[in-house]
């Protein structure tokens, strides 16, 4: 195999043994763990749609995987084979600014797109905390999200159109770069199909004006249910933050001892919350401007407010709102040195995790904001229940959980535990009315809970769809959909402990 | 020493580190990567895998600790590496390493190798013993050492007076090939009121360490604190140097294996007071070692620089052992923001490897190539005249790139630049 697909890519491009096969067995969900044969790593689309091929003419399994930060254990090879890595498909190839947009290979990392585009004051939207490292075609296939979804929304409002290799080697094009498509909307299916429809190789994404104005200040609450009230009744009035970030107390554990956030000792939970406003040009696009007005973006005929004042209004009644629910201490970020260290310590919490133990798995079910502070204690009691530890951060503005359970993963009974708790968490979440997950995907962690969320008939159509792209079990095998034949035997060998 | 096994507990798989690493940014193989080498080392350690298997990706990673910065959990990739490496090298020593070594550290020895040196044609190191250490064909040029500076005396008028001493690590590439950044170095010390007292110390132990010969760095490390008595001061002008002398800490088998055995050290405490004093002799020796920009920035230089002029464009390179292992990355900019006329450009990655780390040009010819070009093409887009760094590693490897391209860029380190805005650039 290894020569064969040698021959296909060039020899060093074709990565096997025993080291190789350990350092791709799984991504950042440890539990679960399944050895390639060999991992490829193509230059074009073209070198992809030949391994595919190669692949289904010898009826061997592959799984695309880009930075392997996923929380699911989507890039894990389920059933072996071939891991078909984006990690050389990294090139930004096309910059269109006046329709902003941008063609970029999958495996960019996301942060890469910014960077790219930044000296144009553009940026791409979804901003998963990973974003410095997890790729473009990761984003796609999970749908990802991140804080700043509650205003700008998820990847799928952001991705345009998609090249692809299907599961059978041909090369797609899918999606139009005009909006409002006709027809139906294929590349919603593409974008969050968890890479078992195909491997995406190129993609099309929208880029959006960095805003103009941003404040982003930092809540503390003595209690969980202060906080939790508190955007429930952030949302309720009307103001939609760029972000409503909320950490508990166990989060914060973890990141002050990584990057010294300071906040009053008694608190129990943390509020980040940002709101901005888009540059004047966006906003008034349609009026035009006196000639010789400018150079000062911010400057505007003086009806209307400038981003500076409207940002500033909407900080102030969110300060109110947080005051009424008794908000301990606020603190603005006074400077963009300082908004950045709040946002490095959230985006890197998770990851900080490591701190208090060896193993993490993180949830993100979603439930409706009004029951947050209900879900809260929930969480505590099974964690309690179970003896493991629980650290809270969470997109709290659209009701996206993140309980991140932290335990030693060389012992079978905690890797137990954690698997019990996460399913009580998620029955629960789905009995409030919500999901199994937000943005992490299903993967291989949760594929059997899909049963507990969708109707049999959701369900049934859904496999339908995915036969349309992919009839066999060779593309990214065993994810996503519950039972599927020949994937349940398998469970009990992926299971952490014994490798 | 803490254990592997605590160690690489601490690494959670979040795949933060990935793009922070130059081999993995380069190759694309997660091998290749912090994180792949952590999970090979867990699982040798583990005994999942042999760990030969690790080798020829420990050999490949550069020591830099660029994942170190990134990494939120705190995972000490540093040490990682080090226990690592001797645990390789105990297993299967490689000779031609350790030969290699042993003429590197030792000033002596390294002068006649560098007069045998000069008798060999062409520019490269020994093709033979380049094989021997890489199996690849060379990259690195032979080291050719630098001239002393012809910088007029020091006025003693018109200086500070004196306050007090310190000690400066001469080291064993440095005081060979780089007398130049001593004597700017003892100059600068001079201008803000300390003088050096003069030691015999040699080598700090740091290329032992970095490649995985323990033993071998921790007497190193005994024999130089011992030479430099008295509480003073330890000046150091080589990132590499500093970053292991201020984590010599780590290499005390005792005051390390207590720390992660706590209820059993307390009931030891009495019994073993004895050892334990001098374990912690070496961590107190560490919080003495100082890089020269922070010395310098502390003891007033600034106010010195304000009064000096220096017209040319620069750029500066933030060297790995000082930027990610010591977190010196503001002092230096601090220094040379200070003088008037210079005008400093930011450099694309500055604080991404450059491919010398320590031995490793020699021992990874290829990979180190790709970094320095990566490098270089970074540093020609910033047009400056001058790249400015701090470490005698970074500083021959990217020389050596700019005579290469036939670049009139020059490389200086931080104590030249700052010493030139006085007394004027040489040459
Ligand atoms: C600390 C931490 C924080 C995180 N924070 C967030 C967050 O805030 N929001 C969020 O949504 N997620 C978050 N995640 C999860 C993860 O980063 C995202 O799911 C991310 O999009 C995965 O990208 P990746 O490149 O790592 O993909 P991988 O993990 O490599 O793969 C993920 C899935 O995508 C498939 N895939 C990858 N590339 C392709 C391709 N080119 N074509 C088809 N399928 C492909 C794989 O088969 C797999 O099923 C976080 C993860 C960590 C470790
Ligand atoms: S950033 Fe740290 S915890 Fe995360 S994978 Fe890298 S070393 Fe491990
Ligand atoms: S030390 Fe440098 S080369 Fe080695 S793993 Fe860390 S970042 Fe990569």
């Amino acid at each position: 195999m290894v020569e064969e697909l040698g021959k296909l890519l060039s020899p060093e491009r074709v990565l096997s043994g025993e080291a190789v096969a350990r350092a791709y067995d799984c991504d950042a969900y440890t539990v679960d763990r399944s050895k390639p044969t060999c991992v490829v790593l193509p230059l074009d689309t073209a070198e992809v749609a030949a391994v595919v091929r190669w692949c289904v003419a010898h009826s061997v399994p592959f799984t695309p995987r880009g930075a392997g930060t996923g929380l699911s254990g989507g890039a894990m090879p389920a059933l072996g084979g071939v891991v078909i890595s984006t990690k050389k498909l990294n090139k930004v190839l096309q910059i269109d600014i006046e329709n902003r947009m941008l063609k970029a290979q999958a495996g960019i990392a996301n942060k890469r797109i910014s960077d790219a585009v930044a000296e144009f004051g553009l940026h791409f939207a979804p901003d998963p905390s990973s974003q410095t490292v997890s790729t473009l075609g990761g984003n796609i296939a999970e749908n990802s999200g991140g804080p700043h979804t509650l205003k700008y929304g998820v990847t799928t409002q952001h991705i345009l159109s998609v090249t692809m290799v299907d599961p059978l080697g041909e090369v797609l094009e899918i999606g139009s770069l005009v909006p409002g498509a006709p027809g139906y909307d294929l590349l919603g299916l593409i974008v969050g199909g968890e890479g078992t429809l195909g491997v995406v190789t190129e993609a099309w994404v929208k880029l959006t004006p960095v805003p103009a104005a941003v404040r982003t200040a930092l809540a503390s609450f003595r209690t969980i249910r202060d906080a939790t009230e508190c955007v429930a009744a952030i949302i309720a009035s009307g103001v939609i933050p760029a972000a409503l970030e909320m950490m508990d107390k166990g989060v914060l554990r973890a990141v002050t001892a990584a990057f010294k956030l300071d906040y009053p000792a008694e608190a129990d939970a943390l509020l980040l919350i940002e709101v901005d406003a888009k540059p004047v040009s966006e906003r008034n696009a349609a009026i035009p401007r006196p000639p010789d007005t400018d150079s000062d973006p911010n400057a505007v005929s003086p009806k209307r407010p400038t981003p500076n004042e409207t940002v500033e209004k909407e900080l102030s009644h969110v300060i109110a709102i947080c005051n009424a629910h008794h908000a301990i201490s606020i603190d603005m970020a006074q400077n963009e040195a300082e908004r950045q260290k709040l946002w490095v310590a959230r985006k890197k919490a998770i990851g900080a995790m490591g701190r208090l133990a060896p193993s993490i798995v993180t949830h993100d079910g979603v439930i409706p904001r009004s029951r947050l502070p209900e879900m809260l204690d929930f969480v505590y009691a099974v964690a309690e229940k179970h003896k493991i530890g629980v650290a809270n951060i969470f997109h709290a503005g659209d009701g996206n959980l993140h309980p991140c359970f932290y335990f030693d993963d060389r012992d079978p009974k905690q890797v137990e535990a954690v698997i019990e708790a996460g399913e009580e968490i998620i029955k629960r979440c789905i009995s409030l009315g919500g999901s199994v997950s937000g943005e992490h995907g299903i993967g291989v962690e949760k594929s059997d809970l899909l049963t507990l969320m969708f109707t049999p008939d959701d369900l049934r159509m859904q496999a339908m769809c995915k036969q349309i792209f992919n009839d066999g079990m060779l593309c990214n095998p065993c994810k996503v959909l519950p039972n599927q034949k020949g994937c349940v035997e398998h469970k009990k060998r992926w299971r952490g402990v014994g490798w | 020493m803490k254990s592997l096994d605590e160690l690489t507990s601490h690494c959670i798989r979040c795949g933060f580190c990935l793009e922070s690493c130059p081999t993995f940014v380069e190759t694309g193989e997660e091998t290749e990567s912090p994180r792949g080498r952590i999970y090979l080392v867990r699982s040798a350690d583990e005994g999942k895998i042999a760990w030969e298997e690790t080798r020829p990706h420990l050999d490949q990673c550069l020591g830099c600790r660029a994942c170190e910065t990134a990494c939120p959990s705190g995972v000490e990739y540093g040490q990682i590496l080090e226990i690592a490496r001797d645990r390789l090298e105990r297993e299967h020593p490689q000779r031609a390493k350790a030969a290699l070594l042993d003429g590197l550290s030792h000033p002596g020895k390294l002068k006649l190798q560098l007069f045998l040196g000069k008798m060999l044609p062409g520019t490269k190191i020994p093709g033979l013993l380049s094989r021997m250490l890489s199996g690849e064909a060379p990259e690195a040029d032979k080291p050719n050492p630098q001239p002393m500076y012809s910088w007029a005396e020091l006025d003693e008028s018109a200086l500070p007076p004196v306050k007090g001493e310190v000690y400066l690590l001469e080291g064993c590439v440095m005081r060979v090939l780089f007398p130049g950044v001593h004597q700017a170095t003892r100059r600068l010390l001079r201008r803000v009121g300390y003088t050096v007292r003069e030691t015999e110390a040699g080598c700090c132990g740091s290329l032992h360490l970095h490649v995985g010969y323990l033993d071998k760095a921790r007497s190193y490390a005994e024999k130089l604190a011992a030479a430099m008595p008295d509480d003073l001061p330890v000046i150091v002008d080589s990132a590499g140097c500093g970053s292991t002398m201020k984590e010599y800490g780590s290499l005390e088998p005792l005051a390390l294996s207590l720390r992660s055995l706590e209820p059993l050290a307390l009931s030891l405490k009495g019994e073993n007071s004895g050892l334990k004093a001098q374990g912690s002799g070496l961590s107190a020796f560490s919080k003495r070692v100082f890089d020269i920009t922070e010395f310098l920035l502390a003891n007033g230089l600034v106010e010195e620089l304000a009064k000096t002029n220096l017209t040319t464009k620069i750029t500066y390179h933030d060297a790995c052992h000082l930027a990610h292992s010591q977190g010196v990355r503001s002092q230096p900019r601090q220094l040379l923001e200070a003088i008037p006329g210079l005008q400093i450009v930011e450099l694309q990655e500055a604080d991404t490897c450059c491919g010398s780390a320590g031995i490793y040009n020699l021992i990874q010819p290829k990979m180190a190539r790709r970094l320095l070009e990566r490098k270089w093409r970074n540093i020609e887009a910033t047009g400056a005249d001058l790249v400015v760094l701090g470490n005698p590693g970074c500083h021959a490897w990217i020389a050596q790139a700019a005579r290469e391209h036939k670049s009139a860029v020059r490389v200086v380190h931080t104590a030249e630049l700052l010493e030139s805005a006085f007394s004027g650039l040489p040459g």
